[in-house]
């Protein structure tokens, strides 16, 4: 009974001792749960921040390398332009059809490889004369950016003398009018300088007193004049186009440039004033009489895009001599001026352009495109959206009655529905 | 509880503030916390201009909520000519145009987790450089 007694005296301490465990417990449970609960208000949104925060650095050190491959993290845009129009012309020639014409399908790429390094690829597309189609490796270039003030390319580039070679080129939808300044077209459309180069260009901009100076240097592959039948002696009826040597230089003279210029701000923000200049040798590639002319060109442009107003102009001047003669030097100019001015999205304009070019000159001579000319042309662009335009040319077209070339005169109207991408 | 009210006040009040910037069509140029960048560099590091600050490659980043009062105050131009710009750039030197967030948190993530950043933004941020 004792025992009994004892025992169940002994199971009622055990139950309190038990009770009061539990409620130790449950208690230290409770306020753990309050301290963690008082933790939660004050810093568990901290520590899940940074914790985040963490997680997101993480991440871009993880994603860095393809981060340069864009800088917008979405991949790598692919860009380009594209043209259609009608032409119609009171003289149609086989190089002037009448007619709906495609233009061309240029399309870029700009990948960057980490911070310094960068190319630039542009194949382009567009319709011959005849009517086919021709591919061309536009540009090809790869450039490292030392710093703000330097990059160098190498490659095949547009070759950066005046303004409009580099600035427009293939894209229709940038410029205002449908055509370019007939001599600096490129090779196979009249004009009459190397459009693209292949060798080594290195531009950059720095500042000076209240502007920029602005500079491109280059030196790459000279051009060859490509003659019709190589077979025969240049000649009126056998001449040729540039070519720009992509594959090596046929003369190993490598041909040289600069164009340095200056760019405004304040007061003349938009204003830029440049000088350029071009050397290197150009050869024929005729069998039968190799001609030789050291092409030496020296010019300058103005440009001002400000207010509304769009003033292009560009003059070249040539001292070319002949090398395999005993011609002498020849002198020979062309030169354009542009002016625009926009009226909300409408955009009137007005060009002029006139080369003078030696026919003693066997750089000019030579090249089907090397007959003095003067044109003029007015035009219209409307802007559908930043980038769709649609735009209207009148061109007067007078070709000069050289040795070995007639006179040539027509007028011309050029419509065109350019986009840029 | 006082916690909670407090932290009502204080979103509130932040809520207030912000809503108050924004009406006031404030802009602050922000930069990653690396990146020191002087008020008159903005407008060459948004016109492609200016790539580099010291070893650091410079990463622009557009704000569509802010875009309109950035180019007008700042770079003093509308987009069209921004864009305008930025076509020519992209094509002659191959840079690629600033790319573009969608509002001001997106802007100040970006801007603080990627070295070289630098964006706009409706009112201030920490953990970030304030440039102007």
């Amino acid at each position: 009974m004792l025992t009994t007694k004892w025992v169940t005296k002994k199971g009622n301490v055990q139950r309190k001792l038990g009770n009061l465990f539990y409620v130790s417990v449950l208690g230290g449970l409770l306020i753990s749960s309050t301290a963690v609960k008082a933790e939660t208000d004050a810093e568990h949104l901290k520590n899940l921040e940074n914790k985040l925060d963490a997680m997101q650095n993480e991440l871009t050190q993880m994603t860095s390398g393809m981060a340069h491959h864009s800088t917008s993290g979405a991949g790598l845009p692919l860009h380009g332009f594209m043209d259609v129009g009608f032409a119609s012309n009171s003289q149609a020639t086989p190089s002037n059809p009448k007619g709906f014409y495609v233009g061309a399908l240029s399309l870029y790429l700009a990948p960057n490889f980490g911070d310094n390094i960068k190319a630039l690829v542009e194949p382009n597309f567009e319709v011959t004369p005849e009517g086919t189609v021709a591919t061309d490796l536009e540009r090809l270039q790869i450039g490292y950016t030392f710093s703000d003030t330097s990059t160098v390319w190498a490659g095949r580039i547009h070759t950066p003398y005046g303004y409009w070679n580099t600035g427009f080129h293939h894209g229709a939808q940038m410029q205002t009018s449908v055509m370019r300044p007939r001599f600096l077209d490129f090779e196979d459309k009249g004009g009459i300088l190397p459009a693209h180069m292949v060798g080594l260009w290195s531009a950059g901009k720095f500042k000076a007193s209240t502007g920029k100076v602005t500079y491109d240097v280059y030196a790459g592959n000279g051009p060859k004049v490509a003659m019709t039948d190589p077979t025969s002696a240049p000649s009126p009826t056998n001449l040729g186009t540039l070519d720009i040597n992509l594959a090596g230089d046929n003369n190993h003279q490598a041909m040289l440039g600069f164009n340095v210029g200056y760019e405004f701000t304040g007061q003349l923000d938009g204003l830029r004033i440049a000088g350029h200049g071009l050397k290197g040798d150009v050869d024929d590639n005729a069998s039968a009489q190799l001609n030789k002319t050291e092409l030496s060109m020296i010019g300058g442009s103005v440009i001002y895009l400000a207010n509304d107003w769009e003033v292009l102009s560009e003059y070249y001047g040539f001292d070319d001599n002949d090398k395999s003669g005993s011609t002498g030097s020849h002198k020979s100019w062309a030169s354009y001026a542009q002016i625009g001015k926009s009226l909300n999205d409408w955009t009137p304009y007005i060009r002029f352009e006139r080369t003078v070019l030696s026919q003693k000159d066997n750089y000019f001579a030579m090249q089907a495109s090397g007959q003095s000319y003067a044109r003029q042309s007015l035009g219209l662009r409307y802007n559908l959206n930043q980038n769709a335009a649609l735009k209207v040319e009148l061109l007067n077209s007078n070709f000069m009655a050289e040795v070995g070339r007639t006179a040539v005169s027509y007028r011309s109207v050029y419509t065109q529905y350019a986009i840029g991408f | 509880m006082k916690a909670t009210i407090l932290r009502l006040i204080s979103t509130a009040t932040f809520a207030l503030l912000a809503s108050q910037n924004a009406v006031a069509g404030d802009l602050v140029v922000i930069a990653n916390s690396g990146t020191n960048l002087s008020a008159g560099e903005v407008r060459d590091v948004f016109l492609g201009e200016k790539q580099f600050a010291g070893s650091t490659k410079l990463i622009p980043v557009d704000n569509a909520a802010q875009q309109e009062n950035f180019l007008s105050k700042t770079m003093q131009m509308n987009s069209v000519k921004y864009s305008g710009i930025w076509t020519k750039k992209a094509f002659r030197d191959g840079l690629s145009a600033p790319a573009m967030k969608s509002s001001d948190a997106e802007v100040i993530q970006f801007v603080k987790s990627t070295p070289g950043a630098v964006g706009y933004i409706g009112s201030s941020a920490s953990g970030v450089n304030i440039v102007k």
